[in-house]
């Protein structure tokens, strides 16, 4: 296993599923919930003779941050590009179901109880969504966690780290979007078709997938940022994810219910001005919503020093 | 067509002992695997149990793991890999670097 202390300055985006999940929390808090030793793989796989993981490509497990318990659950891109199928989404499923029984077992147990002493989900993402080999049990682990994530709401709060090689993609954007607060660095990605997935439905010139710099600019820690898709941006390491979970997870459930991005009339409102606005601008880039926002100097903030971004940049408000 | 599994028990030319700890190491991604290693009184033998999608190379898989457990002189240890086409070279160091991690613990 990992030295915690070694991993805290380590790349978040360089790092193994099992390593974010143990670095996320206190130092020797993490423990392993259907882990690798219980072998449980997916059925699907191996009839169809494709390699299998002892984990499925998720890490799932209970740690603690100061008095917070912290379930976790951590994906796993080397794996099948962190695809959920029936094993994994399970996993997930059931964390956030655990996260929830022992929630209200705590509350009944111990009415007086603060609000750091109440449990919260942290989900590092890194996955383009349904596994397609079985794509039928994926879709319905997709539909089971959005079915926790709203059985949470209002009493565990949910928090995304997106940070990783591949990024949130998929139907897994879409349960990204449905939790509570989203972490990201400016190398994770957040969306729902990828790029490469548009550029073979759309073409070339609507989307090129191989120009890595419109792949970040659109859907990049950065853009997401500004357009208040995601709640806060972190630098790219463990500790910096860690540090603003560790802000996060002793606060009332109240204060996670103002970070949502949907699901309230004030939200959708909000993006139904955010739909006004783009048919009314008919943005060609990212850049030209940027400057919207008030943002003078647009282009320039590719390319800005981290610090220096955070300082300057105007996000965008409808 | 479904996945291969090779079930081998080898014996050590010399017996050292089985590894500290159960140890898992490795991603089941392109090209690699992942090694679960765990001691388990075995009669001084080696017990592997691996699946992979490649068929065909069981010779090879065995020089490679009789390599690896000549090299360590392990005894009474279970190893299972998932493997995912990794090369006989990828093979070695994953073993070794479980192998480390085990005792380490």
């Amino acid at each position: 296993m990992s030295n915690w202390q070694n991993l805290q300055p380590r790349s978040f985006l360089e790092a193994s599923a099992r390593d974010r999940a143990l670095g996320l929390v206190d130092e020797g808090s993490f423990t392993e919930l259907a882990g690798p030793f219980d072998r449980v793989t997916s059925p699907h796989l191996e009839l169809l003779g494709d390699a299998v993981a002892f984990d499925d490509g998720i890490v799932t497990g209970i740690g603690r941050i100061g008095k917070t318990p912290v379930f976790v659950i951590s994906q796993e891109g080397k794996f099948i590009g962190g695809s959920v199928g029936e094993i994994g989404g399970a996993k997930m499923v059931n964390t956030i179901k655990l996260a929830i029984e022992f929630h209200d077992d705590l509350v009944a147990k111990h009415p007086d109880l603060t609000d750091e002493e109440k449990p919260v989900v942290v989900i590092s993402f890194e996955t383009g969504g349904v596994r397609l080999h079985e794509a039928n049990a994926g879709l319905l682990a997709h539909a089971e966690v959005m079915d926790q994530l709203q059985k949470a709401r209002g009493k565990v709060p949910v928090i995304a780290v997106i940070g990783s090689k591949v990024g949130g993609f998929g139907g897994m954007g879409f349960v990204a979007a449905a939790t509570d607060a989203i972490i990201m660095s400016e190398f994770g990605r957040l969306g729902l078709t990828g790029p490469e997935v548009i550029e073979q439905e759309m073409g070339k010139e609507e989307f090129d997938a191989s120009d890595r710099a419109l792949v970040y600019r659109t859907t990049g820690g950065r853009h997401k940022y500004i357009m208040g898709d995601a709640n806060f941006l972190v630098q790219d390491s463990i500790e910096a994810f860690r540090k603003q979970v560790v802000e996060l997870a002793p606060l009332p459930v109240s204060d996670f219910e103002a970070m949502r991005r949907i699901g309230s009339p004030e939200t959708v409102e909000k993006q139904l001005r955010l739909v006004a606005l783009a048919a009314e601008m008919q943005p060609q880039d990212a850049v030209d919503v940027w400057a919207k926002a008030g943002n003078e100097n647009a282009a320039g903030l590719l390319d800005v020093p981290f610090a220096e971004f955070m300082s300057t940049v105007k996000r965008l408000a409808v | 067509m479904a996945l291969h599994t090779l079930e081998l028990t080898l014996e050590p030319a010399a017996a050292a002992g089985p590894v500290k700890a159960p140890t898992h190491i490795g991603v089941t991604g392109s090209s690699d695997l992942e090694v679960l290693i765990q001691p388990e009184a075995l009669d001084g033998k080696v017990a592997v149990k691996l699946v992979t999608p490649v068929t065909g190379f069981d010779p090879l898989w065995e020089r490679v793991l009789r390599k690896f457990i000549d090299e360590t002189s392990l005894s009474d240890t279970r190893i299972e890999i998932n493997d995912n086409n990794a090369t006989p070279a990828v093979v070695l160091l994953r073993l070794h670097q479980a192998f480390t991690a085990a005792n380490a613990a």
